[in-house]
């Protein structure tokens, strides 16, 4: 194994951060289809 | 296609292909030719991840899902973001610094050569069938819209995409791939601002979607637990998540794509951009789908969207019966259509059930009608048969204006032959490092490596050529066919790899053990269950995970009472 360098992400500080935006995101995307979803379902 | 197609056409199939080898110059060496020298920027290796996975067959058979199925199968996407997090955070520092061409290279630091060439083969298999059926996208492409025989334009397709991959190397197909998913997305928001802009004048937007969601076209997401239910929320995330960790984790043909990149958080980078930009980006597929059923409502669509099978049935004496059907339930649905609209207005509750009510019949003596023309079909061809595949080319050339057309078919063919393109190569990549130089010749130049990739990448374009010509006219939606094929031996990859970050006790002949396994209980599960596929992947992962720790178990149960 080779030691490559683990460089911080450009925003949100930490890579941590990064993927819990990520996630809360996909929680977001899933309430808004779901709301879509029953607008759109008479 | 008019002259401004075919203008639009080939200039942009040309200026494509010039730019990626302009850019892919320099690639003689094994490391830049399959690894582009690890020099690629996150967006670069993102668009290209993009890409690759978005073929042909992401614009044929993704908007007539939309179409026939609705959006329902955006579910299918949920997971990916979670996969694509999981990976960041553990595939991607793993790879980089085992500073390995293939992700199978790693599984022999890990384990043994037997589990990685156990695994290479599966590989090998899994991505060789799958890429036939992807190039079968095309070709139907351009048998509907030149006339050419398909087997013809297979054999053209797939000579273009060996001279491409084995001229190229990965640097001219990521970057190629780069300037394909900006025309992508251009081409797909012409043809959903196309599709609204077609409709007749008093539908607006707002109309569009309440006549597509009035007979389930627009239910994105699915609440119910159902195992046999190929698309709900519980399959998407818990499947998908899974059948995703495989496909961006263990298949080559993505790993090749991050491995390129200058350093680990850019190869984050390139992950977490799909992560936020792939599901918006079906969605606005689907949507696609929708809308040109609802053009459709208005506009009389053929009975079948195949011409040729069409062209079988009249002569039947059954079809007159058929089509005056049809017909009929095409003026009912067009009329319960305007009636829905009015009534939605209004605020008269009861009258707008009975619109509702009459909308709904019509449609499903529609389909009815077109059901009746199916089995026609197959009852003069004895095989199955479905046309989804043709109802979205069949829009785009009968109604989309000139330019446009060239451009959706501009977009169709290069995204074909860019991700088979890469494909291939990653194929070439895995048969040159993990089997001959691993296995058949260890010490030959860097140059004889070279040469051996590109004669590999040749082989493997002609054998996915061959698969295409197999697979087309035998399976029914292609995207479905395509993710079919990966989820029969995509469980086995992954659990082999989860074994390999997650449980450092597991040593190689329980891995290899594990990883036959769980391929025999997927097998088992297609032919003897009626699961759906999207669970495949978790039940084989788990088969291998619990059978790699219980014959792990002895071996580190006695070196627990040795060092006692």
């Amino acid at each position: 194994m080779s030691t490559v360098p683990d460089d911080p992400p450009p925003f949100l500080g930490t890579w941590n951060r990064v993927y819990a935006a990520v996630l809360i995101y996909l929680a977001l995307l899933i309430f808004a289809f779901y709301v879509f979803t029953r607008v759109f379902e008479p | 296609m008019r002259a401004l197609d075919w203008v639009v056409l080939s200039g942009t199939i040309l200026s494509i292909v010039a730019y990626g080898l302009y850019r892919g110059r320099g690639s003689n060496t094994v490391n830049a030719y399959l690894l582009a020298g690890k020099s690629m920027p996150w967006y670069a290796m993102a668009l290209s991840i993009m890409a690759t996975q978005a073929s042909a067959i992401t614009f044929i058979s993704t908007t007539a899902q939309g179409y026939a199925d609705g959006i329902r199968f955006l579910q299918f996407y949920l997971g990916l973001p979670i996969a694509m997090v999981i990976l960041a955070a553990t595939a991607v520092p793993i790879f980089h610094r085992a500073n390995v061409y293939t992700a199978y290279e790693y599984l022999e630091k890990r384990f043994d050569s037997k589990t990685r060439a156990l695994v290479s083969a599966i590989f090998l298999i899994e991505r060789g069938l799958a890429d036939g059926v992807a190039l079968c996208a095309p070709a139907i492409v351009l048998t509907v819209v030149l006339g050419w025989p398909s087997h013809l334009t297979i054999v053209i397709m797939g000579a273009l995409v060996v001279a491409y991959t084995v001229v190229g190397g990965i640097k001219a197909v990521t970057w190629t791939e780069v300037q394909q998913m900006v025309i992508i997305f251009v081409g797909l928001a012409a043809a959903l601002i196309t599709a609204l802009w077609l409709l007749p004048r008093g539908v607006g937007v707002g109309d569009a979607f309440h006549l597509a969601g009035a007979v389930g076209k627009l239910k994105a997401i699915d609440l119910t637990f159902d195992l046999d239910n190929r698309y709900n929320i519980w399959s998407g995330i818990l499947g998908g998540t899974f059948l995703f960790l495989a496909y961006f984790g263990t298949d080559q043909s993505q790993v090749q794509r991050y491995l390129t990149g200058k350093s680990i958080a850019q190869s984050r980078l390139s992950l977490l951009f799909n992560a936020v930009a792939k599901i918006p980006m079906q969605f606005l597929i689907l949507v696609t789908g929708a809308m040109v059923f609802v053009f459709f409502i208005y506009e009389r669509p053929p009975l079948l969207f195949d011409p040729v099978e069409l062209q079988r049935i009249q002569s039947d004496p059954a079809y007159a019966g058929v089509d005056q059907r049809y017909r009929s339930a095409f003026e009912d649905r067009r009329g319960a259509a305007r009636e829905l609209v009015e009534c939605h207005r209004s605020p008269d509750a009861a009258q707008y059930a009975r619109s509702l009510a009459a909308f709904r019949g019509a449609q499903n003596e529609l389909e009815g009608a077109r059901a009746d023309g199916v089995r026609m079909v197959e009852k003069a061809t004895g095989r199955g048969f479905t046309d989804t595949n043709y109802i979205f080319l069949s829009f785009v050339t009968h109604y989309m204006p000139a330019g446009i057309v060239g451009l959706i078919i501009a977009v169709i063919f290069v995204a074909a032959t860019s991700s088979t393109a890469a494909e291939v190569n990653s194929l070439a990549t895995v048969s040159v490092i993990d089997i001959y130089r691993r296995h058949i010749r260890k010490d030959a130049s860097d140059r004889h490596y070279l040469w051996a990739s590109r004669i590999a990448s040749a082989f493997w374009g002609c054998y996915v050529v061959v698969f295409a010509e197999y697979a087309l006219h035998r399976l029914g939606s292609l995207i479905e066919a395509v993710n079919l094929v990966g989820s029969l031996f995509y469980g086995g990859m992954l659990g082999v790899f989860v074994l390999a970050f997650a449980f450092p006790r597991v040593r190689g002949t329980a891995a290899f053990t594990g990883v036959l396994a769980g391929e025999a209980a997927i097998f088992w599960a297609h032919f003897a269950t009626h699961i759906s596929f999207l669970w495949y992947n978790a039940l084989g992962c788990i088969v291998v995970v619990v059978t790699g720790l219980a014959l792990s178990w002895p071996a580190s149960r006695q070196n627990q009472v040795s060092s006692q």
